[in-house]
């Protein structure tokens, strides 16, 4: 059950002098169990876009369609939004800013509350969120408001994760983090992955995209201007979309250029491009 | 969320947008008072109100101010409404004209009057809001502040610091959008972990409002350390003389203004010290007949 967009169209604004169109006719096809990232430069639309992925936004135009649920330009008839929402579910930038529980864990369980879960098998779930992430039982009982940014943050990241959605779509989950904490965060959406779970990485970091993202789609003044795998992305010209290409693939692709038989497509990391070259020329 | 943009600037460019802010507000101040005078015929009232109402209308037209704001902002007003009739129909009173009874809620005659009455103070509380709703949708907040602090200059004679005053509203104004952004963004954060803001029990909203509000507070409390770090580390001193980079202006179309409203509110006033019942017509017994309906 991919997800599809068809025509999604989004004005802010509408019918004031300041009104701006956020997304123009845009048509995309998320694949499903896949990590897709969302390149573009501030204001282009990606929040936006993904916004309306799970009804808290409402398209002008077009629908988006999630397996049997439906997000349309018509509010009333998106029905089931809970449901939708707890199918895929979105962690916005900061989402530190989110919590206000007493304890870490009650923060946790919130959502599963929500849900309709009972307290101790709320309260049970969001140990195992807690886990997930990286924070052991010495953190259950303290306030979210005494940790660190990174802690913060991944906490809140368990408060999502916690309801178990079958989309998880994150916007820039490692903006102003330190490196440990990326690579915490980062390791948790690849695992998450690999347990079947479609993640979509709103990002502006190209090694993220290389390292980690199976398709890549760009925006740029609201519409589609890139779709597909991010070596062709990076292969093709980029001039006008404010990216940077991985050092990596710069490297790989000089090295291509001076007669070395590498293939471009499956190199992730410098591990990769070693395997390439130890294999193919002996 | 979008409901609160009631009254919200507008960035066009018309004959409102460029009067001088102190104009405005004085402006507005006359208009209010011309509305709320008392005047004791029918005939004056009608007079009065009605020529307030069409300069209001005329006004809200060459501004561009949205009619469909106004509506939807009155939708709100049902309360009080019910709220004033109540109080006009059971409260008796002696200038209430004994042969204007509508109908008998046992033995107790409900007036004509009463519904004339509070109908006529909600059609002003509706053109109090609109004379606002044109005020602070062609002014900036900050050309507002301005001139709010030009108003308490005279305060600084009683030591009271009129320029700490503005600043602070100042930033009050600035930071209106800011928490309405923060709002929405917290809104939707927790939308996504089940919370829904529209329905569920008094219980279920009070738990939704915690969640939005504990955040708001906690980001409210760090922004304002932050804002005011920023102040000190660029050596702002509240004693200091200051400087502007806008300087208000009292200029040609603020003078026709002016004269304008002082004619307006002069003919009100004239038409009040008469008092003076032109068509002599007693309206209600002229539509209803003076019978009870029922």
């Amino acid at each position: 059950m991919s997800i599809k967009i068809e025509n999604l169209s989004y004005v802010y604004l509408k019918k004031t002098p300041n009104e701006v169109k956020a997304l123009d006719n845009v048509s995309l096809e998320i694949p499903e169990k896949k990590i897709t990232a969302i390149v573009g430069h501030t204001g282009s639309g990606k929040s936006t876009l993904i916004q309306t992925l799970n009804g808290l936004l409402t398209p002008d135009s077009g629908e988006v369609t999630i397996g049997e649920f439906k997000v349309t330009s018509k509010a009333r008839k998106n029905k089931r939004i809970k449901e939708l929402r707890k199918y895929v579910s979105i962690v916005f930038q900061f989402p530190e800013y989110q919590l206000f529980e007493e304890t870490v864990e009650k923060d946790v369980a919130f959502g599963l509350k929500n849900y309709g879960y009972k307290q101790e098998e709320a309260i049970e779930k969001a140990h195992e969120a807690l886990k997930k992430v990286g924070l052991d039982e010495s953190f259950y009982k303290r306030s979210p408001f005494e940790l660190s940014g990174g802690e913060k943050r991944r906490v809140a990241i368990a408060g999502i994760i916690a309801i178990d959605p079958e989309v998880l779509v994150l916007d820039e989950p490692t903006a102003g983090l330190d490196p440990v904490g990326s690579k915490i965060i980062l390791d948790l959406i690849v695992e998450l992955n690999k347990n079947g779970k479609t993640i979509i990485l709103v990002t502006h970091d190209m090694d993220i995209v290389m390292k980690y993202a199976d398709h890549v789609v760009v925006i740029n003044d609201s519409k589609i201007a890139f779709d597909g795998v991010p070596a062709d992305l990076f292969d093709g010209d980029v001039s006008n979309y404010s990216i940077e290409i991985p050092k990596l693939f710069t490297f790989s692709k000089m090295l291509k250029e001076k007669g070395l038989d590498i293939d471009l497509k499956t190199i992730r990391n410098i591990d990769d491009l070693f395997v390439q070259l130890k294999e193919r020329h002996k | 969320m979008n409901d609160l943009t009631f009254g919200r600037y507008a960035p066009f460019n018309t004959i409102t947008h460029k009067l001088d802010p102190r104009n405005k507000i004085f402006l507005m101040i006359l208009f209010i008072v011309a509305i709320f005078l008392r005047v004791n015929t029918w005939s004056s009232a009608l007079i009065i109100t009605g020529a307030l109402l069409l300069i209001l209308i005329l006004a809200m037209i060459v501004s561009r101010v949205n009619f469909l704001q106004l509506f939807k902002s009155l939708g709100g007003m049902w309360v009080l409404i019910l709220f004033l009739l109540i109080i006009y129909i059971f409260i008796p009173n002696p200038n209430y004209n004994p042969d204007h009874i509508a109908f008998y809620i046992g033995t107790y005659g409900v007036n004509y009057d009463a519904f004339y009455q509070s109908g006529y103070i909600i059609l002003r509380i509706i053109m109090m809001i609109m004379i606002t709703m044109i005020l602070t949708a062609t002014t900036k907040p900050m050309d507002l502040t301005y001139a709010i602090e030009w108003y308490l200059t005279p305060l600084k004679l009683v030591k009271i610091p009129s320029h700490i005053v503005a600043m602070t509203l100042s930033i009050a104004l600035r930071f209106i959008p800011t928490l309405l952004d923060e709002t929405n963004r917290i809104m939707k954060a927790q939308a996504s972990r089940g919370v829904d803001f529209n329905r569920g029990g008094i219980f279920k909203r009070i738990g939704a409002l915690t969640s939005l509000i504990i955040p708001l507070f906690v980001s409210s409390i760090s922004r304002s350390e932050e804002l005011s770090n920023a102040m000190e580390a660029r050596g702002y001193d509240p004693y200091a003389k200051r400087s502007r980079y806008r300087i208000l202006r009292f200029g040609w179309l603020d003078l026709v203004a002016l004269l304008f409203m002082l004619m307006v509110f002069g003919g009100v006033l004239a038409l009040k010290i008469m008092d003076a019942n032109f068509m002599e017509i007693d309206f209600i017994f002229w539509i209803f007949g003076t019978k009870p309906l029922f």
